[in-house]
């Protein structure tokens, strides 16, 4: 066990390495310079060049490259290029905002998925059939669009909810609640869809082992069988797919954010993208990591404690 | 059929019976309705996309100011957008963006993925170590977060952005393929190539890859639906072509804002994009069901025909002492071929009764039959099965588990995956323990130690705490017999109990069976192909060949005056030598396979190997007593008896029977052979 989470915290370290690694390499491929950045269409040459040498454009990569990793340890994560602000500041109060919707929208897919995958393995036929080919449709609809649908379903047609916008949670928060409710729904359509498929293929793998057969040929009641014994065996595979899920949705609230005009990671992502605010950009990666990182952390113990192989190994 | 786990079918390739018409040509995936319609909709939008310039009535950017956000009409077929824009011209003018740029990351994707796949399969574990670190660390990048930070470091270079989306995705392609190429690896021809000198990149690319294709194959279109809503996605954000260039995110972000008052503009360029991902996931899926059509079927347990003992003529009358009396059994796949015919035999209590047979003569089938465990699509189409004077053939599921566990019990050929892998000794032990006897958990706890003593287990607190994978095999099968003791039943049903394990514990776990019966009374059904275990534990024996009972009686008469020449075979190819007979040079063996059910000859189901066939063979003939209270199914026997001929003094020619086989093709009815 022990072993295990060395191993994990390891990786988990390693990963979010890598991102600080990759992302500041991306942004020093670019053919423009932060100075030309900041300076806008009227920079001159001149003054360009001077401010690339304040801000330490020039020099060497791998001097900039821990200078950035000295400061990241220490939160600080640099001023942005298009408002002089501090980066992570802005991103602090908008980390919250995403990971909210993110993990709202990963525990609600877990739970509408996982009910409805197990009920199309435990009733077959053409409940099972429906649920199967209603989930590949639904996995397969562009989150944005779903989004608008959505918007228009309950927000313009029924007047349910507000269509778009945020407000805090401090300020109001059953508004904050309805603020959320939109595009936590528009994530889980797709997220529930992929958990069923896992909970339905879980659960049929899980019925047909053998010792099921065992707990059958014991008199076991089917209720035990199913939800007691097959569902613990599914939920290995469904826990580490909402991991995956959950890295998924995070990336996904980007169009989710754009389209409900929330102040999140990914809001602040495309904006940076589009004024190629690398400092921003840099940060926008590596706090994404981080979080991903943790929450994937707190779901290698829960794969831990669910499968005793992992834990007695 | 091929889900079936039990020997019978598995030795049973019922899917060569299916046959094959040669009228259809078409792919497999193309039979299925969504991978037909998956791959008909992706040519469609991939071949109007690529041709749009073509054929497109109107151009992209030509605005027809007077006709803004129309409805569909004639002259605009899905409408137009806000600007008077034909949007079907501008919804297949925008695709080739995408369908080519998805293409792309699918490509970069296996590019890579798929070769570090291949190289870290054949360089064993060290490459492998270290190239699956890099695709964790790869995944667990947010991918749509890295790609904003590529567009904001190289511009929208789409083609190259989804080219770095590939590169990410690969590492997701990494995981998934080399699973499959380790396993194709460990497959004995790909060995052998190896052996035969052909160099590695011959041996992935001829060997290797082509057995990969259906997963590749099911992967790669999945992909690219993932891809294909990554581009649409980036598009949405503003990071597509430029205005007056269309794409279909934008057009969908152009949508949004006019949400409130035309939300038709929504309509035609979502369910464009939509279609083309449920395309590909489609067939996708099609792809997947390769030999796994059982499974989307709808199977549904036809109730199980309750036939009277006395239906059949050859039945023999119920025998009045014994516990379990088995009468003209038949067990078939629904709507398909009979798998066990005419099966009767008798247990007295306190005896042990052995099935043996080859693989595939329908041993196990019968031995799951007794507790209404038989596999999906397989059921009891008729015969009796009365246990204590109680018919169980037709009981409900509900009346067969209140039998199951408490009067009859279990335990099965592989003890390391009988138990819950998921769940402690202990649990696995008091949950019965509880329920059958209505104990407290304290007590349950008291009674589970007690039995995995009376079971020979000496560090039973240990073993208690411990999960099944901490467990070796012989253990595991102490702590199944412990499980199966938990209800205190009156019969124990043994499938195969010692085939898994080591020759030294198959002894200790015999001997074991062996006290219980004399401890405690039980009968025993044991299940065996192997007559060393018969001739140390059994009473008595029922010898199975094609799913009926060949010969039967006590163990000691069977064994030592066998009078059917299949038995005659069996105990000739049976490695075991008796003490003070000398160890023979060559082991005999049986000529031939047993034949699959569905493919049994009329008559003798042994002719076609047996050394005495004759023509009599092939037409149905009843079983004649012997050895006492048992029988024997053979039209040969007395004329062989008489004659003193047996299986290892016959001439060694090969089997006579080989021209007076009858067709094997011929069905076989179920009746003839039925005693």
């Amino acid at each position: 066990m022990l072993a295990y989470v060395a191993r994990r915290l390891a990786m988990a370290v390693g990963t979010v390495l890598a991102a600080v690694l990759i992302s500041f390499l991306l942004v020093h491929a670019t053919d423009t310079s932060p100075g030309a950045v900041r300076l806008g269409p009227g920079g001159t040459p001149e003054r360009i060049a001077a401010e690339n040498e304040a801000l330490g454009w020039n020099d060497p990569l791998y001097v900039q490259f821990f200078d950035y990793l000295g400061g990241f340890l220490q939160g600080d994560l640099g001023t942005s290029l298009v408002n002089g602000g501090s980066i992570a500041a802005d991103l602090a109060d908008r980390v919250p905002v995403t990971a909210f919707i993110a993990l709202f929208a990963t525990i609600l897919s877990g739970i509408i998925g996982v009910a409805l995958g197990v009920t199309a393995a435990v009733r077959g036929g053409r409940v099972g059939q429906l649920i199967t080919t209603g989930a590949g449709v639904a996995l397969s609809l562009p989150v944005f669009w779903v989004g608008i649908i959505l918007v228009y379903l309950l927000a313009i047609q029924a007047g349910l909810l507000p269509a778009t916008g945020y407000v805090a949670f401090a300020a109001d928060p059953a508004g904050w609640f309805r603020s959320l409710t939109l595009p936590v729904l528009a994530l889980t359509i797709g997220g529930a869809a992929i958990i069923a498929r896992t909970a339905n293929a879980g659960m049929r793998e899980a019925l047909a082992q053998e010792h099921i057969r065992t707990l059958r040929a014991m008199g076991t009641p089917e209720w035990r069988v199913r939800y007691v014994h097959a569902l613990r065996f599914a939920s290995v595979p469904v826990v580490s797919v909402l991991g995956i899920q959950f890295i998924a949705l995070f990336g996904g609230s980007v169009i989710i954010e754009n389209l409900f005009a929330l102040p999140g990671l990914g809001q602040a992502g495309q904006a940076a993208a589009a004024s190629s605010d690398f400092p921003a950009l840099v940060g926008v990666v590596v706090v994404a990591t981080v979080v991903v990182v943790v929450i994937n952390l707190l779901l290698d113990l829960v794969v831990a404690v669910l499968d005793p192989k992992v834990r007695t190994a | 059929m091929s889900a079936l786990p039990l020997d019978a079918a598995a030795n049973t390739d019922l899917d060569a019976g299916r046959p094959s018409r040669p009228g259809r040509r078409l792919p497999y995936f193309l039979r299925r309705p969504g991978g037909l319609f998956g791959a008909v909709w992706l040519a469609f939008v991939v071949l109007a996309s690529l041709t749009a310039p073509w054929w497109i009535p109107y151009g992209v950017a030509e605005q027809d100011l007077s006709n803004r956000l129309a409805l569909p009409s004639a002259d605009h077929w899905l409408g137009t957008d806000p600007l008077g824009r034909d949007l079907l011209s501008r919804i297949f003018s925008a695709g080739a963006e995408p369908l080519l740029g998805a293409g792309i990351t699918v490509l970069v994707a296996f590019g890579i993925g798929l070769t570090m796949a291949l190289i870290a399969a054949e360089r064993g574990p060290r490459v492998e170590r270290v190239s699956s670190r890099l695709a964790e660390v790869l995944l667990a990048l947010p991918s749509t977060i890295l790609l904003l930070a590529v567009i904001g470091a190289i511009g929208v270079r789409i083609f190259i952005v989804m080219a770095v989306l590939g590169v990410m995705i690969s590492a997701a392609v990494y995981r998934v393929m080399l699973g499959v190429a380790k396993s194709v690896r460990q497959r004995l021809y790909v060995d052998a190539a190896r052996v035969n000198g052909l160099s590695s990149l011959r041996v992935n690319l001829v060997h290797v890859l082509p057995s990969m294709g259906t997963v590749v194959a099911v992967q790669a279109a999945q992909l690219y639906g993932i891809s294909l809503l990554i581009v649409a996605g980036l598009a949405f954000l503003g990071f597509g072509p430029a205005e007056p260039q269309p794409s279909w995110g934008f057009m969908i972000q152009d949508a949004s804002s006019y949400v409130f008052s035309n939300p038709w503009l929504l309509v035609p360029t979502g369910v464009v994009l939509a279609l083309t991902v449920v395309a590909a996931n489609e067939l996708a899926d099609a792809i997947a069901s390769r030999g796994s059509v059982a499974r989307t079927t709808v199977r549904r347990r036809r109730p199980p025909a309750r036939v009277g003992a006395t239906a059949t003529a050859g039945a023999r009358p119920a025998d009045p002492g014994a516990v379990l009396d088995v009468r003209d059994l038949h067990i078939s796949v629904d709507d398909g071929p009979a798998l066990v015919t005419g099966v009767s035999f008798a247990l007295q209590p306190g005896r042990v009764l052995g099935l043996v047979g080859e693989s595939g003569c329908g041993k196990t089938m019968t031995a799951r039959s007794l507790m209404g465990l038989l596999p999906d699509g397989v059921s009891v189409s008729g015969g009796s099965i009365r246990w204590q004077g109680r018919e169980l053939v037709g009981l409900s599921q509900e009346d067969l588990s209140a039998v199951r566990g408490r009067e009859i019990a279990m335990i099965s050929q592989e003890p390391m995956v009988a138990l819950d892998p998921m769940f402690s000794v202990v649990y696995q032990l008091t949950q019965p323990i509880r329920r059958f006897r209505g104990v407290g958990r304290r007590e349950a706890r008291q009674i589970a130690a007690q039995l995995l003593r009376q079971v020979g287990i000496v560090d039973g607190e240990r073993v208690l705490k411990s999960y099944p994978h901490q467990l070796s095999g012989g253990m595991a099968q102490r702590v199944c017999i412990a499980l199966a003791l938990t209800g205190e039943p009156r019969l124990l049903i043994a499938d195969e109990p010692t085939t898994a394990l080591d020759v030294t514990v198959q002894a200790e776990i015999l001997s074991l069976l062996r006290a219980l019966v004399r401890d405690t009374g039980l009968s025993v059904v044991i299940v065996s192909h192997d007559l060393g275990v018969v001739a140390d534990i059994c009473d008595d024996v029922a010898v199975m060949y094609a799913g009926t009972v060949v010969e039967d009686g006590t163990a000691a008469a069977v064994l030592d005056e066998p009078a059917h020449p299949y038995t005659q075979a069996l105990l000739a190819a049976n490695p075991h030598v008796a003490d003070g007979e000398p160890v023979p040079t060559r082991l005999a063996s049986i000529d031939g396979t047993v034949p699959p059910p569905g493919e049994w000859p009329t008559g003798c189901r042994f002719a076609s190997r047996c050394l005495f066939a004759q023509e009599q063979c092939t037409q149905p003939f009843p079983s004649v007593p012997a050895h006492g209270s048992g029988s024997v199914l053979c039209t040969r026997v007395e004329e062989l008896s008489r004659a003193d001929v047996t299986w290892t003094s016959a001439p060694t020619t090969g089997p006579a029977g080989h021209e007076t086989a009858p067709a094997a093709t011929q069905p076989a009815p179920t009746v003839g052979v039925s005693r």
